[in-house]
Parts: structure tokens; sequence; C-alpha cells
């Protein structure tokens, strides 16, 4: 720095003048936090009893129909209605929608609730049901949600009947329409408020109504009183987001929050044990495996490779180790609690002799280098994956990817752009197995690395068939032919994870949706 | 992050200019070249945003889930405008600039302007409370050290204020997380809304500024205290306290000033990680959230925003100091 020459004082106020200039700046910012706080205080809502829910994430919008993830939908689930429901005993149940039937290969009929209102008053009708299918599949919408790929058009019968027309039959539509692309949206008030307006101030049909949401901090719901299974227990609903299991700690403890949801196994763990925090498991639908590249010239070619393989990782073992207990073994890529699951399929014996047999028989007697690919939030997985195969003398060396360039190679062109071996999950809200293995087990589809003439004819047939018996055998039968093929390393399916304080009495259903209606509090 | 470093300004010039309108003429003139440059750099912050950016890969493969079919995802890309050729979308781009208009955001779903709207009052809040950390706590510790030049207790707090320095945010913030929340249960360890939130986060912010306007505030101040007019003022008999606070302080003030504004340029970049560990509702979670999701317009806004903010305050000082420098402005 440049001296200040001697004898050259500065003007006499100067220096006061710009710390004032200062202070002009920062007092007003530092007095912001109450204003935009007002409402962190729960006696100037009013409300009686609130349910402080948290989550990993804050969702992305509050247009349901402009949303494709977990996180968004568990909000939003609160403030509209499907057509139709998972209830806890994992069978589909009405909600906007009473019946339904399909009465020829290409048309699903619906027959609506009668009296059904939106927030807003406006009448929840056949229309509506048409509006919301279509505005979905709009192009313009810029809509993220894929499941009603199949659907044509919707045409009005009555004020309570629809018909959905759909390209081939889709057996598993009704599943669908019980979460993402099921939601129904009141076509009067999207014309007065425009997509921007109704992103603000959203307006369902739902148990809850919109109060205020800001972003990464905190969504709002009152309970609405007029709601067609009567009003919900809790007086409020609050969701925020709690990125880390530290911060989630301290906000149970604080009494901040009541009820964290989105656990990891990882997260669950640094929980355990903390006084007032208590952890709940439930048999969850996320299910983890293995895709070999079946395709490969390599030793993935062969099938008593792949099978050595099943035989080597212990998946009990991982799920002691790395997953606190908290999954269960999958025999065959469908998890239980789907439609098509079959309980005969047992899983393969976990044995590192067996696996060496059939490695050695395969022509690697000293097995063989590899590559395991997996997304970075997989990490302990994956380390654990690759100890397990080493003992049967697979070495496979780990290579973590950062979400975005996984996904974006899962889903590419190219079947091989995520190696030999990767790691991969889904999450099958509609609980039929037509969702686990659409994308990955026909030979034509993009994460598919296995052809195999009679996979494909038992995809057909689960895929297209009306009667529900036929789809049961063809899944049955899949899963044997998985079994004895071994085109995956068949893994587990994660627990959802929540932990409470002492105040929230709810249940999950399967999926681990937030559906808070008939959840109670007591303080 | 790095401080932003000072560009040396007008030292000693020449002879003084006699007339005053001349004076203005230059004053003008420095002031449109310097006007000229800020819009150079924002201009090529804005290309390599928009070019960068790109190279990260396909957004669409991220909005849609893995069981999309290619042609969903055709069908999305094109409704958002991205099968156009690249020059089409920079020229858009650039047409959009002038009128604020950064398109819309690929995963919100709205305008950039709005999303972006939405996080400024709390990164702004982060930030300013930050400022008043280091000013509290910078400005005795730089007066302390100063006249305590050269002894134990000058080294000690030297030492201190450089391991701030030195030692990463994120770290800082972690640390702090662990002892305030977590152990001692005193804070909230994330979040927003409350003054108690704020707390942590402003402290992990202005480590680093307390250490850079401490350490030139001693310096400077130990510059002023050995000169002529000082050693006068103490024979007449003042304290030091005293001599330090109405003498040395004004004349160290100065270059104390010129750095404070060029940290608050820092402290907004610096906001990108406190508010990631402290998962604040920031412009710096945007941008980190941003990048993760490769929405294109919301990254180059925000890179904008940031070079927008680090120009305007570099622009500002720049200015300031033609006027407050008794060396650049001219003898009437």
């Amino acid at each position: 720095m440049e001296r200040i020459r001697q004898g050259r004082a500065l003007d006499r106020d100067r220096p006061r003048r710009d710390v004032l200039r200062l202070a002009g700046l920062v007092l007003p910012a530092l007095a912001a936090p109450p204003l935009l706080a007002g409402c962190g205080a729960d006696a100037a809502s009013g409300a009686g009893n609130v349910l402080r829910v948290s989550q990993p994430g804050d969702p992305v919008t509050m247009d349901p129909q402009k949303q494709g993830d977990m996180v968004s939908m568990n909000a939003l689930i609160n403030m509209f209605d499907t057509l139709t429901t998972r209830g806890r005993d994992n069978k589909l149940h009405p909600r906007l929608a009473l019946t339904w039937t399909a009465r020829d290969e290409h048309t699903w009929r619906f027959t609506l609730r009668p009296g059904v209102r939106f927030h807003n008053g406006e009448v929840c009708d056949a229309a509506a049901v048409k509006f919301s299918i279509e505005r979905l599949l709009d192009p313009a919408t810029k809509s993220p949600i894929v499941e009603l790929r199949y659907v044509r058009s919707v045409s009005v019968v009555d004020p309570l009947t629809v018909d959905v027309h759909t390209s081939l039959h889709d057996p598993i539509l009704p599943d669908k329409l019980s979460l993402f692309g099921g939601v129904v949206v009141p076509p009067r008030y999207l014309a007065d408020a425009g997509d921007r307006g109704f992103a603000s101030h959203p307006v369902g049909t739902g148990p809850f109504t919109f109060v205020s949401w800001q972003r990464d901090h905190e969504l709002r719901m009152r309970a609405f009183p007029r709601h067609w299974s009567g009003r919900p227990h809790v007086d409020e609903l609050v969701f925020s987001p709690a990125p880390n299991a530290s911060s989630s700690l301290a906000a149970l403890q604080s009494g901040e929050v009541d009820l964290v949801a989105g656990l990891t196994p990882d997260a669950a763990q640094q929980l355990e044990g903390y006084g007032g925090v208590t952890l709940d498991g439930f048999s969850g639908i996320r299910t983890s495996y293995l895709s070999l590249d079946t395709l490969d010239k390599g030793p993935l070619g062969d099938r008593r490779v792949r099978q050595a393989l099943n035989h080597a990782v212990d998946v009990p073992l991982l799920i002691k180790a790395v997953l606190g207990g908290k999954a269960r073994e999958v025999p065959a890529m469908i998890p239980h609690g789907a439609f098509g699951f079959d309980p005969s399929v047992k899983p393969y014996t976990r044995s590192v002799r067996t696996a060496r047999e059939l490695l050695a028989e395969a022509g690697y007697p000293h097995g063989f280098s590899t590559t395991l690919t997996a997304s970075n939030v997989d990490s302990n997985v994956a380390e654990a994956l690759s100890g397990l195969l080493a003992k049967a003398g697979v070495r496979a060396r780990v290579d973590l990817l950062d979400p975005g360039t996984y996904s974006s190679r899962l889903t590419s062109s190219n079947h091989a752009a995520l190696g030999p071996m990767y790691l991969a999950a889904s999450t099958i809200w509609t609980l039929d197995g037509e969702s686990m293995i659409q994308s990955n087990v026909r030979s034509d589809r993009r994460q598919s690395r296995w052809h195999s003439k009679e996979a494909d004819r038992l995809v057909d047939i689960e895929e297209l068939s009306v009667d529900p018996a036929q789809r049961r055998q063809a899944f049955s039968d899949l899963q044997r032919l998985m079994r004895r093929e071994a085109p995956f390393v068949f893994l587990y399916q994660l627990d959802n994870i929540y932990a409470r304080n002492r105040s929230p009495r709810w249940k999950p259903g399967p999926a681990g949706v937030l559906a808070m209606a008939d959840a109670e509090v007591s303080r | 992050m790095t401080g932003p470093t000072l560009q040396q300004h007008t030292t000693d010039d020449g002879p003084p200019v006699a007339t005053r309108g001349r004076d203005t003429r230059r004053l003008l003139r420095g002031v449109l070249v310097r006007l000229g440059t800020a819009l150079l750099v924002l201009f090529c912050a804005a290309t390599v945003s928009f070019f960068l950016v790109r190279l990260s890969g396909d957004p669409v493969k991220l909005l849609l889930p893995p069981d999309a079919t290619a042609q969903q995802e055709a069908v999305l890309r094109s409704s958002l405008g991205l099968d156009r050729p690249l020059f089409t979308q920079y020229a858009d781009f650039l047409q959009g600039l002038p009128r604020l208009d950064f398109g819309n955001s690929l995963f919100y779903n709205e305008p950039v302007r709005t999303v972006l709207a939405d996080r400024l009052p709390a990164t702004l809040q982060l930030a300013a409370a930050a400022l008043v950390v280091t000013l509290i706590v910078a400005v005795p510790a730089g007066i302390f050290a100063a006249m305590r030049r050269g002894r134990a207790s000058d080294r000690g707090v030297m030492t201190m204020v450089l391991l701030g320095q030195s030692t990463p945010p994120f770290w800082v913030g972690i640390l702090l997380i662990l002892v305030f929340a977590v152990g001692l249960h005193a804070l909230p360890a994330s979040g927003y809304g409350t003054f108690a939130h704020l707390i942590l986060p402003s402290i992990t912010l202005a480590v680093y500024s307390v250490a850079v306007v401490a350490r030139l505030l001693r310096s400077s101040l130990i510059d002023v205290l050995s000169s002529d007019h000082i050693r006068t003022a103490r024979a007449k008999g003042f304290g030091p306290l005293k001599v330090v606070l109405t003498h040395g302080l004004r004349n160290a003030s100065l270059p104390v000033v010129t750095v404070v504004g060029l940290e608050i340029g820092s402290l907004l970049g610096g906001a990108i990680l406190t508010e990631q560990v402290f998962s604040w509702p920031g412009v710096g979670q945007l941008t980190i959230e941003a990048i993760s999701h490769r929405d294109f317009p919301l990254v180059q806004a925000t890179v904008l925003l940031f070079a927008a903010t680090f120009v305007v305050v570099n622009l500002l000082v720049d200015l300031s100091y033609s006027f407050l420098d008794p060396r650049v402005r001219t003898s009437r």
C-alpha cells in the first residue's frame, strides 16, 4: 500500500462519512431477517397443532405437472389428489376415481367421485380430468413426467365418466395414475391465473391448502376442512429441506422438525442412539442391482461367470455391514410387494467357493479384472461390492462418477457407456414389476445389455396382456429365466427410514410417499 | 477463494493541473474508459459461461427419469429450445442481456430473473452480516496489534488472524457446526429465518475478510504512527490510544476503506461455499444447484451476477479513490 504523504491530512469528516455510508448499507440488510422471518414463529400463524416434516431436498416447483421427482411429489400429494392411490396394503384404492375398468385393449374407463371441489370452489369433474391429462401431454408444458407415454387422448363420457385412450394396451395405467401422472388440476383457475400464477399459488382438491412457500426454506400448508375424506388431523403442515444428518438431528432435538424422511442408511446410523430421536424403518421399494454387459466379448458374456458373481456377492452381509440392516434381499430384480413378485424364486446361495469353481469352469481360474461404475452417492456400496468380488478373485476397480454424468451415460445410446458393470437402482412407485424391468431387459430398450428372445417374449406378455393372471405367470417365468441367466447381480430393496421426535403418529405406505392427511401430532 | 487484488492507483503524479475544466475532462475520460472495460469484462464472462456450461452435458438427461424414451427426450429438448443451433441460442442469450432477460430456468421452469430475485435477499443479508462481523472484529484487532507492535500480544493476534485467512471457509463452517450446533446445541446447524440462523454462517464468511482488513489496518497504522505529526501529537502529551483514535486512524483508514469495498465482492464469492455448508437459501447455493442440474440459463445468470458485482465494486472503489486520495485530487 502506498503511504499517505506526510503533512496532508484527509478531509476531516471523510472517514466518518464512509462509515456512515457503510452503516446505511448494512443496517437495513440486518434488519431484514425479522421481516423475512415473519413466518418463523408458529404463534404468529394462529395454527393449533402443526406437523413439521423435513426431507433431503426442496420441491422443484408447486406445479404438479412440471416436476418428476419424489421430493416434490411428497409435498404436492398433500395439496393435490390423484385418480387412484396406493394403500398400505399395496393395493390400488379409489381416490378421485371410484372405479376403473379396461373397456377394450385401448380404453380405460374411470368413474369419478361426485361432489369434489377444488380449494377455490371450482368443480372437479370429467372435464377437469381430461384437461389435466392433456395439459401433461402437451409438449408446451415441458412436463418431465413420462409414465403416460401410451396415452393418446381423453374423452368425456358424462360429467363423472372419462375414457382414457391408449395406443396399445397399458395394463398398469391405473397404477401410473396413483402419483405423478394422476394429479388433477383446476382448468378454470389455470386459465385465469396462468401457469406462473398457478405455480406461485397452487390450487388442488387435496387435504391441505397452500399457504406459502419460501424456496429452500419452508412450505406451509393448512388443513382443508371441506376435503371429501374429511378434515386432516393436523391444522398445519410444514415441509422443509434438511440436507444432512447433523442438521436433521439438531432440528429434531430442538423441536424445529417432528419427522425427518428420506434418510439414507448412512444418515440413519448417524442419528441412532440420540435422546428424543426414534428411528422407524419400513419395507421400501427402491431396488438396487448391478447391470452386467452380457454383450461384451469378455468374461461377462459367459453365463457361468455371471452366476459366479451372484454367488460371490454376499447380499445379506452387505446389508448388515453397509446398510445397517435396513434393506431386504431381492432374489431376481422384482422387489417384494410389487405385482409379479414370485416368492418361490429364491436368492442365490452365497459361496465364494462355488463362485471360484464356476469361474474356473468358464476359463478364469485366477479370476479377471474389470471395472465397477457407480454414482458417487453410492460410493460405500460400490466399494463393499468390489471387496466381496475380490474374495472370489474378481478384481473390480471402482469408478465413481458425479450423479449428472452417471445419469447421462445411463441413458445414452451407447449401452457400454458405464462400462462392463455398473450399480443402478430404481424406485418403482407403481408397485408393478413392469416398472422395474421396462427399460433394462427387453433387447430394444435403452438400458438393455442382454439379448434373449425368451425374455423379450415374456416382457411383451406382461406389458400387453389384459388378464392379470397371464401377467403374473409371465413375471414368474421371467424371474426364473433371469435367475438362471444372471444378466444382473441381484441386490436388495432399501427400507424407507424415518427419524421422529415424540409427537407425530404416522405410517408410510410402501413407496414412502409423504401423504400426511391421516397423520396425528400430540404436543 | 482469494481476495481481489488491489490495483495500483495513480501514485505521485506530475504537477497539479491548474484548471478545473481540464480536470473534469480527464476524470470523465477515465470514467468512460473504466465503464468500457467493465462492459467488456461482463461480455467475456457471459460468453465464457455460455459455452463452458454447455460442455457439461445434456440437461434433458437430468430432467427426465432414466426410463424416458429417446422420443420423449427429443420432444422436451425441442420445447426447451435446446435443439436449435448453438449460435442461434447464443445470439438469443446476448439479445436478452440488455433487458436483463436471462430466459427461463430449465430446472425450475420459470424466468431466471424471478428465481434470482427470490434468492438474492438471503445472500445480501449474509454478506451484510459478515461485513458487520468483519468490522467489529478486524478494527479493534488491527488497532491493538499496531499499538503493541512487535510484542507477543501483537504476534498472537496476527497469528490467529492469519490462521483464519489460510483456513478454507467450508472447513471453518463445519467446525463451527460441530462445536456450536451438534456439540453445544446452542445454535441451529443450518436453515434460515431467525437471527440465530445468521450467526454461524456470517462468522464463517467473515473469517477471511477479518484477516485481510486487520492486517492492512495494522500495517497502515504502523506507517502513520511513525510519521511526524503523530510524534508532535505525542509530544503534546496525548495518551497513546487517544493519539491513535484521533490522528492515526483517520490517516490510516483510506486504504482500509478501499479494501473493505473490495471485500464486499469476495464476501459474495465466499457465500457460495458458506451457503452450501449451512444450506442458506441464497444465490450461492442456487449456483451450485444450477451447475449440478446443468441449468444453462441459470448458471449463465449467476456467473454474470457475480462478475457484475466484482466489476461494479471495483469501479466504485477506483472512482472513490480519485476523490478520496489527497494526492489524486488537485489542490484548490
